[in-house]
């Protein structure tokens, strides 16, 4: 190097790098299509895959990775434009064939064009953000094949047409399905949806619109049902046999509208066979079947449960009012409890022991029990019927169950008091006549009444249950203390009621008999002797008494009667002969009671123990009575019933209600009186609401009558009302 | 193939090998050699004496029929790594040779791998280990990316801006986030790829539907509901934390700063996956008072927080200057500048720092001027912190100090990650940075 070159110093221009051929990309390229075509030929035996891989590695790394990806291109579209070809000329039926086992080539060949490129798809795709060979030919299949014009219209109506025929019974090649349709999945998502769900469910929707329209006009519900359900498993299981998972919910969700939502009022009220009719003839299998597939679409169970609500209510309205009914109050509670028995085990077995079917079972009840003002008297007569005799001889569980049912009709009523006030009369009836079968069973209803209501409720009746055994034992004591000085009296059993727990009615008593009286007098002296500060009245009215009495011819008999008819029959002993009057005078009976007891002493045939003159049915002022000594019975003891109504008669039931009118007056006072001291300042709305809620539970009070109750307050300076605003009232301490 | 044996031969670049197919067959149908034998390529010897030609180096071969074989990799010194990897790449088995190279991560059982040099001017601001080996420091305004075998990629610029965090989202893709540049409507925070340093998203933040510059500081990801969290502060004191979603690039959610809790400044977001909740640390020498807190994003509230305002007065005081929540979830590690390790419970807010004694590195010195401050990492099980050039392992529940891993120059380390079973570990001084990696199981 001279000295000169070295000052003048130069940079030397950049040396490209030698090229090995100018035609090496061209050569290696040629030899790579070849083999791709090979490969769609079905010809790829004689090719190395060595060699392949190697020219393929060569350029990608002589940076001709661009040449080769677009050759791929360009060479794998023109077979599948061949491809296209070979499948549209495909005939008839032979179209899917064709066109799956292209797909199956494709795919073979795809593998291996990917397994020769597999250099280029792990160093230049994702540096140059290419799409990946694999990616890439089925993008290209999908362009070229699937979106080709002539192949996808044709395509969508073939598997269209497969579906339809399949549902109309005929048998097709599921394999191919399943096939066609995993490579549409494979294609993406989107082409699954695009090219084939979305009209599939278009085309499914049209159908069954149709199809429920023809069933609906010639088939009942119940069929309807069925074939609907019918309808619905198997596109679910065409789903599973050869669709995509993903379609199911939208499938079932198109035959769900077009065949149940769009029908339901019309099958829910479907004449001699909707859901009326399904209830009234217990089709389990109907109803659940119905409930199943309403489940499905929006306000399916709403509707179901409105037209059961409204039937209920309309068939218990017409129970509960019907007048036949009410002639017997036993069989009038049992049809109810039959009733909800029924609709129980409907909601049971066909409606999954839904929540809100339950819910709108207990509002029919509820809405209905309370139409008829006298169900809580029935009710306690059921009771009253049952703990008479009805569970004789019926194990204890068994008694649970009838009780509990009760129970659950007593829950629906509102005037609970009224129940209370006849339960009493009922119960007070039972003990005193000793008719009460089971203890056990009368206490257990005491316990539900309790738990149901609280102590106040029952506290009353509890009462009642401890005078009769405070009573057993003053008897006891009462005949050790003057056991001596008994002699051949007659025996008397004092039952010692306390005021206020018992349903007595003031009555004066009648004039007893010579004989009992001293008796009575024994033991009046007895229990105030024992007890300080009490005083007794005799209730005549409610007792009973066994006595002797023999007729001609000698025949002895017992009779059981009550004790007016003890005390008209003890007349008797003198006299054979007495008139009504005379028989009123001595013996003081209130008219309308005495009437009653010589009716059933003269007038009920085989126990006519007194003869009337003239004879007739009813007594009359001027009859006259006679012992009757041509009386026979082939029973030594004869009961002689009392001609008692056992229902209440329209004035005792005037009179009842009354009373309970009469006794919530105090209970809603206290419930004012109760509110006003903790708030001190209410306005007459929130008291009227604030009252209604405390004493629901017992019953629901009148408005007007809550009204009456704060006037009353006003005036008796509990309450005044506030200056300024007369609406509020202010709590005066 | 000769029935009832499955030998078959190769003719690498003029050597014989004879090896089985359910050897060749552990390569996989993703690799050349397994794809050789495909079915769907000609099952029949090859013609040529049976045997496949292979026009390659015999002698990289052998090392990789050896690693197919016994699953571990010997390269004689005479084989430069470079033509290994190159061979490797050939025949599909890079994959094969990283998993061979090195062994699972284990803080004790660590040596130094390599030192790598770095080219930048000036502190690095961070390294990240990627997750399949690789790793990236950030210098300035550069980002530096390397693979597992440690080669250089094309760096990724930012333009003047200043980076403050990177992060790997996936192998192939970083996550940069940079101080906002004054006059432009750009955002901080953008995806780049890590092979060839392009940007490829841009990550935007908007307020009230109009997008609104930022500076992006401290990164997080979510790996379970695929999210991106960011500390931002925008310009217009909206203060905060950004999420993203991660398969779409797209806001999803801001957390404004609430009063008291300092957020948009944020020196490290961690994502706790086992209660769904974010960490985020604001520490001294950012802030005179370090901050701490827990975030449920879902319910928009704080759920645990703690602050050292108005307990420490002077600089001589322990101050919090690195936080990581443990990986149980339950308690926060923190250290100070002294390297004191102290924990602080999750599940209670009034405990406040318990200082431990006993991890205790060695007798308080005070650090010298050049110095880092510590940072912290925990990796299954183990807890690592940085002090000037070493980083202390501790182990079990009471931390007990186990190994001090110390590289040979470079002077403090400002910065580690540990990641795809690598630990890196960036040198302040020096632009170095070491890789320290776990060799594989031993033979027997």
């Amino acid at each position: 190097m001279s000295a000169q070159k070295k000052r003048n110093f130069k940079i030397e221009a950049f040396k490209h790098r030698v090229e090995v051929d100018p035609k090496y990309a061209e050569k290696t390229w040629k030899i790579l299509e070849h083999a791709i075509h090979e490969i769609y030929n079905h010809n790829a035996s004689g090719l190395s895959f060595e060699e392949l891989y190697r020219n393929a590695y060569n350029m990608v790394l002589h940076k001709y990775g661009e040449k080769l990806y677009s050759g791929l291109v360009t060479t794998m579209t023109w077979h599948l434009k061949e491809i296209a070809k070979s499948i549209e000329a495909a005939q008839g039926g032979l179209f899917l064939e064709e066109l799956n086992r292209k797909w199956g080539d494709h795919n073979k060949a795809l593998q291996m064009i990917r397994d020769i490129l597999m250099y280029m798809d792990r160093t230049f795709v994702p540096s140059n953000h290419k799409t990946p060979v694999h990616e890439l030919g089925l993008n290209l299949w999908r362009d070229n094949i699937i979106h080709s014009h002539k192949i996808q219209t044709r395509l969508l109506d073939t598997l269209l047409d497969l579906i339809h025929r399949e549902r109309k019974g005929e048998v097709i090649n599921r394999g191919l399905m399943r096939n066609i349709t995993k490579m549409l999945m494979d294609l993406g998502s989107s082409v699954y949806q695009e090219d084939f769900e979305r009209p599939f469910l278009e085309v499914s929707a049209s159908f069954y619109s149709g199809e429920s329209q023809q069933f609906i006009e010639c088939c009942d519900c119940g069929d309807y049902l069925k074939k609907a359900e019918r309808r619905l498993n198997e596109e679910m299981e065409r789903v599973s046999h050869y669709l995509d998972a993903k379609s199911e919910a939208k499938i079932t969700s198109v035959v769900e509208k077009e065949m149940i939502a769009n029908h339901m009022q019309r099958l829910v009220h479907m004449e001699n066979s909707g859901l009326v009719n399904m209830l009234v003839d217990d089709k389990y299998e109907d109803l659940s079947r119905m409930y199943n597939l309403f489940r499905r679409v929006p306000e399916g169970f709403s509707t179901i449960r409105d037209v059961m609500t409204s039937h209920l209510r309309e068939t218990g309205k017409q129970l509960v009012i019907d007048p036949d009914r009410l002639r017997d109050p036993v069989d009038f509670v049992q049809r109810l409890l039959d009733m909800k028995d029924k609709h129980d085990k409907i909601i049971n077995v066909a409606f999954n022991n839904d929540k809100t079917f339950q819910n709108a079972l207990n509002s029919s009840f509820e809405y209905f029990i309370n139409l008829n003002n006298r169900s809580p008297e029935f009710i306690s007569l059921y009771v009253d019927d049952k703990l008479r005799k009805g569970l004789k001889g019926v194990t204890e569980e068994d008694v649970e169950v009838v009780l509990d049912k009760v129970m659950m009709l007593f829950r629906y009523l509102q005037e609970k008091d009224v129940f209370e006030k006849y339960y009493k009369q009922h119960l007070a009836k039972r003990l005193l006549s000793g008719k009460t079968v089971s203890d056990d069973a009368e206490r257990s209803m005491i316990v539900k009444l309790k738990t149901e209501c609280g102590y106040q409720f029952t506290s009353k009746l509890e009462g009642m249950f401890t005078d009769m055994r405070t009573s057993q034992d003053t008897m006891q004591g009462f005949y050790a203390s003057q056991y001596s000085e008994m002699g051949d009296g007659p025996t008397l059993a004092v039952q010692v009621l306390t005021t206020g727990s018992w349903p007595t009615q003031p009555s004066t008593p009648c004039n007893l008999p010579a004989e009992i009286l001293s008796v009575c007098e024994k033991f009046r002296a007895y229990y105030l002797g024992t007890h300080t500060g009490r005083r007794l009245t005799w209730q005549t009215n409610m007792g009973t008494a066994d006595i002797k009495a023999t007729f001609g011819k000698g025949q002895k008999h017992e009779l059981n009667v009550s004790t007016y008819q003890m005390c008209v029959l003890m007349l008797f002993n003198s006299e054979d002969c007495l008139s009504y009057k005379e028989i009123e005078q001595a013996t003081e009976i209130p008219a309308s009671d005495l009437k009653r007891c010589l009716q059933s002493l003269a007038c009920v045939k085989g126990k006519n123990v007194l003869r009337k003159e003239p004879m007739s049915k009813d007594i009359a002022e001027d009859d006259a009575f006679y012992f009757n000594d041509k009386f026979t019975s082939k029973f030594i003891k004869v009961k002689i019933g009392t001609v008692v109504a056992q229902k209440e008669s329209e004035p005792e039931k005037h009179e009842t209600r009354q009373r309970v009118e009469e006794d919530r007056k105090p209970q809603i006072e206290a419930a004012i009186v109760r509110i006003m001291k903790s708030r001190r300042v209410l306005d007459h709305n929130s008291i009227v609401t604030e009252v209604t809620t405390q004493l629901q539970s017992r019953f629901l009070p009148n408005p007007v009558v809550i009204k009456k109750r704060i006037e009353s307050l006003i005036e008796r300076e509990f309450l005044e009302r506030d200056k300024a605003d007369r609406k509020l009232y202010r709590y005066l301490a | 193939m000769a029935s009832g044996s499955d030998r078959v031969r190769f003719n690498v670049g003029g050597k014989i090998f004879e090896t089985t197919a359910t050897i060749l067959a552990n390569a996989g149908r993703q690799s050349m050699l397994g794809s050789l034998l495909d079915e769907f390529w000609d099952p029949r010897q090859p013609a040529g004496g049976g045997e496949y030609f292979i026009d390659r180096n015999p002698a990289c071969f052998a090392v990789l029929l050896d690693l197919l074989r016994t699953g571990e990799l010997h390269v004689p010194p005479n084989i430069p790594e470079r033509l290994l990897y190159r061979e490797a790449l050939f025949y599909g088995l890079l994959d094969h040779v990283r998993a061979a190279r090195w062994g699972p991560f284990d803080g004790n059982l660590l040596r130094p791998a390599a030192s790598v040099p770095g080219r930048a001017p000036g502190d690095g601001t961070a390294i990240r280990a990627g997750p399949d080996g690789g790793c990236c420091v950030a210098h300035g305004s550069m980002v530096h990316v390397y693979d597992w075998m440690l080669e250089e990629h094309r760096p990724i610029s930012l333009d003047y801006q200043q980076v403050n965090d990177v992060g790997y989202l996936e192998a192939q893709s970083i996550v940069v986030t940079a101080r906002e540049r004054l006059g432009r409507v750009e955002g901080g925070m953008g995806l780049f790829s890590s092979s060839t340093g392009e940007l490829r998203h841009r990550f935007r933040v908007a307020h009230d539907d109009q997008v609104k510059s930022f500076t992006a500081g401290a990164l997080s990801f979510s790996n379970s509901d695929y999210k991106i969290f960011a500390s931002c502060k925008g310009r217009c004191n909206e203060y905060g934390i950004g999420v993203w979603d991660q398969n779409t690039g797209l806001q999803v959610d801001f957390f404004y700063e609430p009063t008291g809790c300092l957020l948009g400044d944020a020196d490290k977001l961690q994502w706790l996956d086992g209660s769904n909740c974010l960490m985020v640390a604001t520490l001294f020498p950012r802030t005179d008072n370090c901050f701490i807190g827990l975030l449920d994003l879902r319910e928009k509230s704080v759920v645990w927080s703690w602050s050292d305002a108005g307990i420490t007065t002077s600089l001589d005081d322990k101050r919090v200057v690195h936080a990581i929540a443990m990986e149980d979830g339950r308690s926060v590690c923190v250290v100070n500048q002294y390297e004191d390790l102290g924990f602080m419970d999750l599940r209670s807010n009034a405990g406040g720092v318990r200082w431990s004694s006993r991890s205790k590195l060695m007798n308080r010195k005070v650090p010298d001027e050049e110095s880092c401050y510590p940072k912290l990492a925990a990796h299954g099980g183990q807890l690592f912190s940085s002090l000037n050039d070493g980083i202390s392992v501790f182990c079990g529940p009471e931390r007990v100090l186990t190994s001090t891993l110390r590289g040979s120059y470079g002077g403090s380390i400002c910065d580690f990650s540990i990641g795809g079973d690598r630990l890196f570990a960036l040198h302040g001084d020096e632009n170095v940075f070491d890789v320290w990696e776990t060799p594989p199981s031993p033979i027997f």
